[in-house]
């Protein structure tokens, strides 16, 4: 492997658990599910990425993990929040990006950057409207794969107009909806509406600028993607792996640190913790 | 090498006073009874204090008691109880909470509520309920008790907060606004008397309000102390030294505490004790009344390095001199002087700024002289009055003042249910690294 060194980001998201290992280029990028048994499985994700990397644990030179779980990630050596990773993995895809919409599993957030650093954000932490468990509530209702929430729904031919925003009403209303033959895209493209009109609110407490991205789960949905650019009047973007930009950030934070450190004079240390399973409750 | 987290370093003696000062408060409206005093529940900062003060009426404090529930993460009940009445979550919670803690009384003939915080507050014998013409449940909170406690009179006045227009001249005005709040006051004293059947005694007032002018002194020339490197108290502790200011004004007993706290702060500068340690960052908490069940995220702060030698609420005064105060011989005509100053002396400054407006003003002159990195705004969804315009003020600051990071944060005074500790966390980790961001870019 020569000089070349490796430094990996983990992110540990309410639903999925991403991992990106970097060296002056994205060696590999993994995504595995977190959910209630895979919480404290970090490692195993780690040691896939690592696997198809060909890479071992030992030959990282710094680990940063990131996202709600990051604290319980014993084999990581710094602990950043995932808008700060976001929006250093974003600019290095994107550089042009000055505001980021992030729709998550159980969140959703708006960050402005400028130069790579956030100057901004705003979260919605507080109600699942707005965020990716609202989809998955209407897709399990509907009876249609949250993959293909998108694709139906570009074939409405009117977005239905949902006026309950709580999520649990919101479920009750497309499926009375539903009953009176409302057509299934129709519904999915007003929850969309929906959505996007929640994110927008959100998003402009922050004096939107141009241009536009987005990342997390929401990103992989065309028709959500469609109807925020409506609501933003805007294009906006979505880099080619929307779900493991705060992975990246989070390596290119670690080997940014690193770099830092050895033109500073000094090495910067490694966790003593070898690649194990998180304690959750010990 | 997870990061350590790192516990507040110090923490004023002095404020660890203030639980004891609250109960005081609370148990002198349990008292009152035996000492032939009446209770009157009262609303803060709106110049009644010291009518109160000098008349021996004994103020049981709504907002006070409502506070301590939330504090003690105890309000859950009363609010429920408010909420079968259809008394909204949306609703001011101090009101509703305290509402819903009278309406238990009553059902129970007159009898405190079972594990009522702190032994509960007196059952008050009138009502003077008030809101600056600006916060309409503490005119309406008055009104609303008043279906569960009949028998109690309601006097309801406000003083008038002046409003803010650039294109106006307020020193033509302000002459106006005085008559009116000396008109309000006056007729305070008229329904004291009534119900007291005692007359006021005006040199006692006058005196009451010398104490209150010297009280507010004493108040900025402590404060001003926190402006040492590192600071030597934050607004995790003002939170609670605000108390004898806000609930004690023109009492003995609120000079002497801050006497005692300056005294304290000028050894902890001399020693160069800080709150945290290293201090990294200074902030200003710029608006926002604080979810009292969570103050200890200000330790989450300190842990962090963040320090917040400076907060706007609760500052309920200024030093007099700076307030210009005409001279006068009547107690009440200088009470409405210095109300209505201590809003109007930001009103020059904010119009010599374009695109400024007076609480903005403020901010600034904070930032500069106390050196903050960062401003935190708390929007507490159930208060819309001092509340709703956070967010345009967070837009004005950065616009006319510089880019500063800004954390807006949200939840509640009294209702815990908007409140997830680890959710405020994550923001006040995420603003922390964009400080860090900041700084290094300064540095840079």
């Amino acid at each position: 492997m020569g000089d070349i060194k490796y430094y990996a980001g983990v992110d540990i998201g309410s639903t999925m658990t991403k991992v990106v290992i970097v060296s002056d280029r994205i060696e590999t990028a993994l995504i595995g599910p977190t959910g209630p048994e895979h919480r404290k499985l970090a490692n195993k994700v780690m040691e896939d990425a690592l696997s198809q990397a060909h890479l071992k644990f030992e030959e990282l030179s710094y680990v940063v993990a990131t996202g709600y779980g990051r604290i319980n990630v014993p084999f990581a050596d710094r602990q950043i929040t995932e808008i700060t990773c976001h929006a250093k993995g974003l600019y290095s895809l994107l550089p042009t990006v000055k505001t980021i919409i992030d729709i998550g599993g159980q969140d959703s957030k708006g960050i402005r950057i400028k130069d790579g650093k956030v100057i901004n954000f705003v979260m919605n932490d507080k109600c699942a409207a707005g965020t990716g468990r609202f989809l998955e509530v209407i897709a399990d209702s509907l009876g249609v794969a949250l993959d293909k929430l998108g694709e139906v729904s570009l074939q409405a031919s009117r977005a239905t107009p949902i006026s309950s925003t709580c999520t649990v009403f919101a479920e009750h209303e497309v499926v009375n909806q539903l009953a009176n033959g409302e057509p299934v895209a129709n519904l999915i493209a007003g929850v969309h509406e929906s959505i996007a009109t929640r994110v927008y609110s959100l998003v402009r407490k922050l004096q939107i600028e141009k241009d536009i991205a987005i990342t997390g789960g929401g990103a992989k949905n065309t028709g959500l993607v469609k109807a925020l650019e409506a609501k933003f009047g805007s294009p906006v973007l979505v880099p080619p792996e929307p779900l493991i930009t705060g992975a990246l950030g989070a390596a290119l934070l670690g080997k940014e640190k690193c770099e830092r450190a050895i033109l500073d004079g000094y090495n910067p240390t490694r966790s003593k913790e070898g690649l194990q399973e998180a304690k959750l409750f010990s | 090498m997870a990061e350590e987290k790192k516990g507040r370093a110090v923490a004023t003696q002095t404020a660890a006073r203030i639980p004891k000062f609250v109960r005081g408060n609370l148990s002198a409206t349990l008292k009152a009874k035996e000492e032939g005093k009446k209770v009157a529940k009262a609303y803060i900062a709106d110049g009644q204090d010291e009518i109160m003060r000098a008349m021996d009426i004994v103020p049981a404090w709504g907002e006070s008691f409502s506070g301590v529930c939330a504090a003690k993460r105890d309000a859950e009940k009363y609010l429920q109880k408010a909420e079968s009445d259809n008394f909204s979550r949306s609703l001011c919670t101090y009101a509703t909470c305290h509402i819903g803690f009278e309406m238990i009384r009553e059902e129970q003939g007159g009898a405190m509520p079972e594990g009522a915080p702190w032994g509960g507050m007196g059952r008050p014998d009138m009502i003077l309920g008030n809101g600056q013409l600006l916060c309409d449940p503490r005119f309406k909170w008055p009104q609303a008790l008043q279906h569960y406690l009949r028998d109690v009179p309601v006097f309801i006045t406000n003083m008038y907060y002046p409003p803010w227009d650039p294109n106006t001249d307020h020193h033509e005005q302000e002459k106006f606004y005085v008559k009116y709040c000396m008109e309000e006051l006056r007729e305070t004293v008229k329904f004291c008397e009534k119900i007291t059947g005692k007359k006021m005694d005006w040199d006692r007032l006058a005196a009451v309000v010398e104490l209150s002018d010297k009280t507010w002194d004493l108040f900025i020339d402590t404060y001003d102390l926190r402006k040492a490197m590192p600071t030597p108290m934050d607004t995790g502790d003002a939170m609670n030294t605000m108390v004898p200011l806000t609930f004690n004004l023109g009492t003995q007993e609120a000079y002497d505490f801050y006497v005692e706290l300056n005294k304290e702060l000028k050894q902890k500068i001399a020693d160069g004790v800080g709150v945290a340690n290293p201090e990294k960052y200074r902030l200003i908490w710029a608006a926002g009344l604080p979810s009292w069940f969570a103050l200890n995220d200000f330790q989450y702060f300190n842990g962090k390095g963040a320090v917040f030698p400076v907060e706007v609420t609760y500052r309920g005064c200024e030093r007099i001199e700076r307030l210009d105060l005409p001279k006068t011989n009547d107690p009440l005509e200088h009470i409405a002087w210095r109300w209505v100053r201590y809003w109007t002396h930001w009103y020059d400054a904010a119009r010599k700024r374009p695109g400024s407006i007076p609480k903005v003003e403020r901010i600034i002159e904070y930032i500069e002289d106390y050196k903050c990195d960062g401003a935190v705004f708390h929007s507490a969804f159930s208060c819309r009055s001092w509340h709703a315009g956070i967010i345009h003020q967070a837009d004005v600051l950065r616009k006319i003042y510089k880019d500063i990071p800004i954390l807006i944060m949200e939840g509640d005074i009294v209702d815990i249910s908007s409140y997830n500790e680890a959710d405020t966390h994550n923001r006040i980790d995420a603003f922390v690294e964009t400080l860090e961001a900041y700084k290094s870019k300064r540095k840079n």
